[in-house]
């Protein structure tokens, strides 16, 4: 049997190991693929992984939030209301997830338990904000981008929300906060990053070391230095806010297009790479990539985000979920 | 009949004038990514001035999905037809899409959003920029 008829034959897409290596160096985990389907048509989008081992993901083509129990595959879909498309999904110091809910141009937070959908509605005159992407900083308060040119904060306990102009207009898009407690997103529009001033909610531009490079989303490390994914360059950069500097470094392949960026508890930093059709890690002790194509063509994954020995991602053209296991 | 005239101006006038509203509008989202001044480009979508009558994945200057790629090759055309079918379920139409939006249900939105993209570039001064 070769490896082909295997993978056929083998149950519920497990794959044993990656496909290919490129520009490999040692590796140093099993990095064992498996793959979740969900429902055709779903169109997911981000994932996040619950504190209870569940995997909360967006289905935005189906108005949908999800919610995947690992340990045995099985799945629950939750409506989230007429005309909803979902784009980010992250887990709140409540334990809920928190959802970018563009097409009712709110904030959604659902209910881990009943699953009760919660909107925070944008102002009337920030219509169409194309909401992309939120996270929490240390203080519990939600922060948001949305791509028409907005960003803004929302208090999870009063429901307070505020809405501020980008300060480059059209492209906000990943959102990041980092240990040391700032805020950052990207601007894949604006070809730059941006830091929010958490008092005043007042943004300052960070231009990246390459011109015109779509730097889509935003990951901190440990050390607060911000990993970003480049769209146009098809590169991987870091920018590290302490002394100015910037870094970076082209994804493997004739054609890279670096769409998601992820770094793990390891501070090794994970991509996703359209023209490749591959998941990537980039190790950026050895400045050595790992690929890990997807056995299907036209995977598209997002997002990524993980857990400690788990990296998991959303195939958006495959509808289904992608997990790589990073530790033995 | 003169007040009679001019209560019927007045009922449809609103009406036309937030039909002209509507597709720039319903443009609003698509900004991020587009621009419809046939002199802009290195969005991080193509450029969609002229898009009805061109091929599928037109833009020279854009790198567009391969499924898109596909679609050129093939010699498909945007219409206004095709063009509507699209806004309603992009991924259905093109799966793989690397874009990524729901589709709009509401027909008439879609509609304003077709007329637009068919009409004429006004000029990087208009309002619908």
């Amino acid at each position: 049997m070769n490896r082909r008829q295997f993978l056929r034959n083998s149950a519920a897409g497990i794959l044993a190991a990656p496909m290919l290596l490129r520009n490999a160096a040692a590796q140093e985990g099993p990095f064992r693929v498996k793959y979740f389907p969900i429902e055709a048509g779903v169109g997911l989008h981000d994932v996040t992984p619950a504190r209870d081992g569940a995997i909360w993901f967006t289905g935005q083509r189906s108005g949908t939030l999800g919610r995947l129990e690992p340990r045995d595959g099985t799945f629950k879909l939750i409506n989230l209301g007429k005309g909803a498309a979902p784009h980010g999904v992250v887990i709140g110091p409540d334990g809920a997830p928190w959802v970018t809910e563009g097409g009712q141009n709110a904030i959604a937070r659902v209910d881990p338990g009943d699953h009760k959908v919660t909107l925070f509605r944008l102002p009337e005159k920030e219509a169409y904000a194309n909401l992309n992407t939120g996270v929490f900083d240390k203080s519990g308060i939600y922060w948001f981008t949305g791509q028409s040119g907005i960003y803004g904060r929302l208090d999870p306990k009063s429901g307070d929300m505020k809405v501020f102009k980008a300060p480059r207009g059209v492209g906000p898009y990943g959102i990041t906060a980092t240990p040391n407690g700032e805020v950052w997103y990207a601007s894949l529009a604006g070809n730059h990053i941006a830091k929010i001033d958490l008092s005043s909610g007042q943004a300052t531009a960070v231009e990246p070391s390459t011109p015109k490079q779509g730097a889509r989303r935003v990951w901190s490390d440990s050390k607060s230095r911000i990993w970003v994914s480049e769209w146009n360059s098809g590169q991987v950069s870091v920018h590290d806010p302490a002394d100015g500097s910037w870094k970076a470094w082209k994804l493997p392949g004739t054609n890279p297009r670096a769409y998601a960026v992820y770094v793990d508890d390891k501070d090794k930093v994970w991509l996703t790479d359209f023209g490749g059709n591959a998941i990537v890690r980039f190790d950026p002790v050895t400045e050595q990539f790992n690929a890990f194509p997807s056995d299907k063509s036209g995977a598209n994954v997002r997002q990524l985000d993980g857990r400690p020995g788990e990296t998991w991602g959303a195939e958006s053209g495959n509808d289904r979920l992608v997990m790589i296991q990073t530790a033995a | 009949m003169k007040f009679f005239a001019v209560l019927l101006l007045s009922f449809f006038l609103p009406a036309a004038a937030s039909a002209e509203e509507e597709g720039p509008r319903a443009f609003t989202p698509c900004r991020a990514c587009h621009s419809l001044d046939p002199a802009e480009h290195g969005r991080p979508g193509p450029n969609l001035s002229g898009l009805i009558g061109r091929t599928v994945a037109g833009d020279p200057e854009f790198d567009y999905s391969p499924v898109l790629r596909k679609a050129r090759d093939e010699g498909l055309r945007w219409d206004e037809k095709r063009l509507d079918s699209f806004l309603a379920d992009p991924v259905a139409m093109f799966p793989g899409l690397w874009m990524s939006m729901r589709g709009i249900e509401d027909a008439a939105e879609r509609q304003a959003l077709v007329k637009l993209l068919a009409a004429p570039f006004p000029g990087p001064g208009a309002a619908r920029q």
